[in-house]
């Protein structure tokens, strides 16, 4: 058994070692960790076309206006290219953490991304902060991830606290202006995505005085969402608050009008809707719907690299930037440019260079004032944006400095 | 030859197959806490101490699927159990580790016999099925405490490296001891109880149910004894585990997977027998984290093609287990 | 909670109960001819539902027109995997039940890896079909009329099966083959070809239920298990190998999944089946209508 298990390690390591041998040369390797297979596999597979996106724009010579664009490469480090080496968790956190381990341990990675799990994002995290090997947090949104007092651990993108912040105030603005909102529903999934986003929520309704008139937290990937939606339509909320994935998304809408019921208003925490999937599907159900978002494709007018990075990503993955896509492509151009300022491959110096980002809004493809990271490594600086689905496409409608028409309210009206 | 004295042959003969079952084991045990003097990659540590660990889960799943007959694929509920209390009895209380997988074992061991009392009525496909149920229920339940931290989970405190709170950063050898420690004590359980009375019992139900008729009771006493042996070892295995990812919560604790892994070495190794589920831990376990780690980077789904066509493959052709291919003595040996 | 909206969950249940026990059949019938659990019968059901997908796409067709191309899809897969892999898990010598388990639970993994290899992890969606969206307003009680088609085809096909059972010529063969597995060969029934048809039907049955499905239901490589341990509870509540029960036990998993959340979280409404399948299962330890 012993020597079996050597033999064993002997041929996985050999495995290992021609791995790294094909990766050798001028190329800094960062690891992706997603989920490839499983019930959240899609997520992974768009994330590794705006991931791929996001090394196109480092390597090659871009008439882009974002760091490290314009020449082929980082100039920091005589041009040397990043190349991703992608590992899969399945959603589960110890198989995050072992993949993370592999990778910095074998593959000798620069730094990791990760995960769209918040769970995986945490196992992940710790590892990298033992290691000493930064973390970027693409679009993993608990709050709960930057509290740990963790000094490798980044986030350029909003946390769920600042999400669902922005869709009170959007609500209380409306309010100012004479819109009738005095109930919200709940409608959340049961892992860690659905109950920190409800938990804010609930916190944020009873602040600012809105009654929860209805408040469901259901099962994800359930065969029927009947019951459920039957609760909703006998509450009938001003504004229901769902959170909930893409599966469940397509489901819950299909319900609605099966069920004969148009609700009011539909402020969505993105995920399901914000997902090409749940459009193909039940789009036209979808019409007026308004859901918190970290990008805006509207920005485009104003900012041509956004356009121009949409038509790279669309290329690729033939769909349009979304706000999952979105933010997983950033993360590589922030931690590019760190590698770049910091000119080097080493853990504390792309710390430094992370801790010490400060770049301007119209610097990335985010509707975001700027990227700069607190102690704690949160980038409080990332607006959300309120997107509506109207006619086929996402207008911006919130905050005003972004927004480019009024909203339609109600939604069904 | 006299009957006494060809009696007494048999039994000194007996005798010495046991020792020497016990020299190799001794042996083998020494031999693998050699492994992390030479694995020093982290990554290899990892899938080796999640072999170990799978082996002593999959050694207690044994205990009542392979000896007693009863496919459990519910074992998730004492895994999660394990890992909860020991969770919940460090992160909220401060109780060292050491303190929750003896509390996680010994609730679980409970739960196990107030479910054994009417579960072992049911026979075969429905036992298996209510074992599912029972674990789903768990499973469920966890995911709406919000005092367990519902979907949240509970994450361990960054402490610095030591015994008492089961910590270490960097350093995989600590966990690879206690796995092969934990697997080791398992081995040695199973080994005893076989050769106990309740082991010949076991084996005169599983080759007679008209035996099982007439010894009746105490057969449903002993089985229940395995019951909560099995379901003692599986917690602290969970317990374990919570300690080494420093991280849980439901589904990475509770979910129908882990019944499955621990099940599946034991009947890919070989039911029913001493080192069955060891053999299949080291086959299945690497297995899995290779074909993720070196395929499933690809994302196309061709590790669970390898993997899920491995399984059928095994347990088509070689039903005894791979151990019966291996050397079919041992087996024979074994369950004597 | 007015009486409209609880008639609402009431109807809803039962629908979706009908679908249940359609999705179960399949499993009961086999598991009633020859003792054995097949654990990749969620992915059954998905694969069914990826062919149908697949035939809308190629042929343009409606997915009701279409249901018997996937009805005979299914059932030439059902031979092929009992002569292929559950002919060989039957003679296993040493515990056969668990070869059987762990064999089929190999080929649902498989079944996945593929699927996704094949089709993408992308969530799929039959769109514009004859009664996709559509409604029936009962008076304020709202009945989809893919889930009332659903039904229907459930309560046909199990009129179906009672006929083909009690009165034809392969129904009696599957009757003996199941009652005496040894003695039907000295009648001259070749046992062998009884359970490859029984696989065949059972893959025909659950092709049926997945061609229903994609008309309301999203399709993608994981879905299966969305639907695999509710079929699992039916099959063994309602007692395994009774068709019978099998319809019995889907309309009360229905109901009682719907009714529970009028008492529970949404989230625990599984709780409210798992519990009652229990409770049936130590008072009645083969089912409701199992053989003893």
């Amino acid at each position: 058994m012993n020597r079996r298990e050597v033999l064993l390690s002997g041929v996985a390591l050999s495995l290992a070692g021609t791995h790294a041998f094909a990766q050798a040369g001028k190329e800094i390797l960062i690891g992706c960790i997603w989920p490839l297979t499983g019930p959240t596999a899609q997520i992974g597979a768009d994330a590794r076309h705006a991931l791929e996106t996001a090394v196109d724009i480092v390597n090659n010579s871009h008439d882009l206006d974002l760091p490290t664009a314009k020449n082929a490469g980082l100039a920091g480090l005589g041009g040397a290219k990043i190349k991703l080496v992608f590992a899969d968790h399945q959603g589960d956190p110890q198989k995050g953490r072992a993949e993370a381990e592999r990778l910095i341990t074998q593959d000798k990675v620069v730094a990791i991304c990760g995960a769209f799990h918040s769970s995986v994002s945490a196992t992940v995290s710790a590892s990298c902060e033992r290691y000493g090997v930064p973390y970027i947090a693409a679009d993993s949104s608990s709050p709960s991830l930057h509290r740990r007092g963790l000094k490798f651990f980044f986030r350029p993108a909003a946390h769920d606290e600042m999400f669902s912040l922005a869709m009170f105030e959007f609500m209380d603005a409306l309010k100012k202006k004479g819109k009738k909102i005095d109930t919200v529903g709940l409608f959340f999934e049961d892992t860690i995505f659905g109950t920190d986003s409800s938990n804010v929520q609930r916190k944020l309704a009873a602040d600012r005085g809105y009654k929860v008139a209805v408040d469901i937290k259901y099962r994800a990937s359930s065969p029927s969402l009947t019951a459920e939606v039957q609760q909703i339509k006998s509450a009938n909320p001003d504004v229901l608050l769902p959170s909930s994935y893409t599966t469940d998304t397509i489901l819950l809408m299909k319900t609605m009008d099966e069920l004969g019921y148009k609700p009011n208003n539909i402020l969505a925490q993105a995920a399901g809707f914000s997902d090409k999937a749940t459009f193909d599907a039940v789009g036209d159900k979808l019409n007026g719907m308004i859901s918190r978002a970290s990008f805006s494709l509207d920005l485009a007018a104003k900012r041509p690299s956004v356009g121009k990075v949409n038509e790279m990503f669309k290329a690729r993955a033939n769909r349009d930037l979304n706000d999952n896509t979105s933010r997983q492509l950033t993360c590589i151009l922030v931690l590019a440019d760190a590698i770049d300022r910091a000119k080097s491959t080493d853990g504390e110096k792309i710390r430094a260079a992370l801790a010490a980002t400060d770049t301007p809004g119209e610097k990335t493809i985010m509707p975001w004032k700027r990227i700069k990271f607190t102690p704690e490594g949160q980038n409080d600086d990332a607006d959300p944006v309120l997107l509506q689905y109207l006619g086929g496409k996402f207008v911006t409608v919130y905050p005003a400095q972004a927004a480019i028409a009024e909203p339609k309210w109600p939604m069904n009206g | 030859m006299t009957q006494s004295s060809a009696a007494a042959s048999s039994m000194s003969a007996f005798v010495a197959s046991r020792r020497r079952q016990l020299i190799t084991a001794f042996v083998v045990f020494a031999l693998i806490a050699l492994v992390p003097r030479l694995v020093t990659d982290v990554y290899m540590m990892n899938v080796l101490i999640l072999t170990l660990l799978f082996a002593a889960l999959s050694q207690s799943w044994n205990l009542l699927g392979g000896y007693c007959g009863q496919v459990s694929l519910g074992h998730a509920l004492y895994f999660g159990i394990g890992a909860y209390a020991t969770s919940i009895l460090y992160v909220k209380f401060g109780i060292t580790p050491w303190g929750g997988l003896l509390a996680g074992g010994i609730i679980a061991a409970l739960i196990a016999l107030a479910l054994g009392y009417p579960c072992f009525r049911l026979k075969g496909h429905y036992f298996s099925i209510a074992t599912i149920v029972i674990a789903e229920i768990g499973l469920l339940l966890f995911h709406n405490w919000d005092y367990a931290g519902a979907a949240l989970g509970i994450q361990w405190p960054f402490t610095p490296d030591s015994w008492w709170t089961l910590q270490f950063a960097r350093d995989k050898a600590p966990y690879f001891y206690f796995a092969l420690g934990l697997f080791a004590v398992t081995w040695l359980v199973t080994f005893s109880i076989v050769e106990s009375k309740w082991g010949y019992w076991w084996r005169a139900v599983k080759d007679s149910a008209d035996a099982a008729e007439s010894l009746g009771v105490t057969i449903f006493h002993s089985k229940m004894a395995a019951a909560a042996i099995s379901a003692f070892f599986t917690a602290v295995g969970g317990g374990f585990y919570a300690a080494f990812v420093s991280y849980i919560d439901p589904d990475s604790v509770m979910h129908f997977r882990f019944s499955l892994l621990m099940a599946l070495p034991a009947v890919l190794g070989g039911v029913g027998s001493l080192w069955g589920p060891a053999i299949g831990a080291l086959i299945l376990i690497p297995l899995a984290e290779l074909t993720r780690s070196y395929l499933g980077g690809a994302g196309s789904g061709l590790d669970l093609v390898i993997y899920g066509g491995l399984i059928m493959i095994v347990s088509l052709t070689r039903p005894e287990g791979i151990l019966s291919m291996i050397k079919p003595a041992v087996k024979r040996e074994a369950t004597a | 909670m007015t009486t409209q909206a609880f008639l609402q969950v009431i109807a809803s249940g039962l629908l979706l109960g009908l679908i249940y026990a359609l999705i179960a059949v399949g499993l009961s019938l086999i598991f009633g001819l020859m003792d054995v659990v097949n654990f990749a019968h969620g992915e059954f059901l998905m694969l069914a539902m990826y062919a149908t997908f697949g035939l809308v796409l190629a042929t343009t067709l409606d997915p009701v027109v279409l249901m018997p191309l996937v009805v005979a899809l299914m059932f030439v897969l059902g031979v092929s995997v009992y002569a292929g892999i559950i002919r060989y898990a039957m003679r296993a010598k040493a515990n056969p039940g668990m070869v059987q388990i762990f064999a089929t639970f190999g080929l649902a993994l498989l079944i996945q890896g593929l699927a996704q290899y094949f089709f993408t992890p992308d969530y799929r969606n039959i769109a514009n079909t004859w009664l996709g969206g559509k409604t029936l307003n009962l008076g304020g009680v709202f009945l989809p009329w893919p889930q009332i088609f659903g039904g229907a085809v459930s309560l046909a096909v199990f009129a179906g099966l009672y006929w083909l059972i009690t009165r034809t010529d392969f129904g009696k063969a599957l009757e003996a083959t199941r009652e005496d597995q040894g003695a039907v060969a000295l009648v001259g029934i070749d046992r062998n070809r009884v359970f490859a048809l029984g696989w065949g039907l059972g893959a025909a049955l659950v092709g049926i239920a997945g061609a229903v499905l994609a008309i309301f239901y999203y399709i993608h490589p994981q879905v299966g298990g969305t639907f695999a341990l509710i079929a699992y509870v039916t099959v063994a509540l309602g007692g395994f190998g009774s068709i019978f029960g099998a319809l019995v036990a889907g309309v009360i998993v229905g109901l009682v999944e719907a009714l529970t959340t009028l008492i529970l979280p949404a989230s625990l409404k599984s709780v409210g089946v798992y519990s009652l399948y229990l409770l049936v299962l130590f008072v009645r330890p083969s089912g409701l209508f199992g053989r003893l």
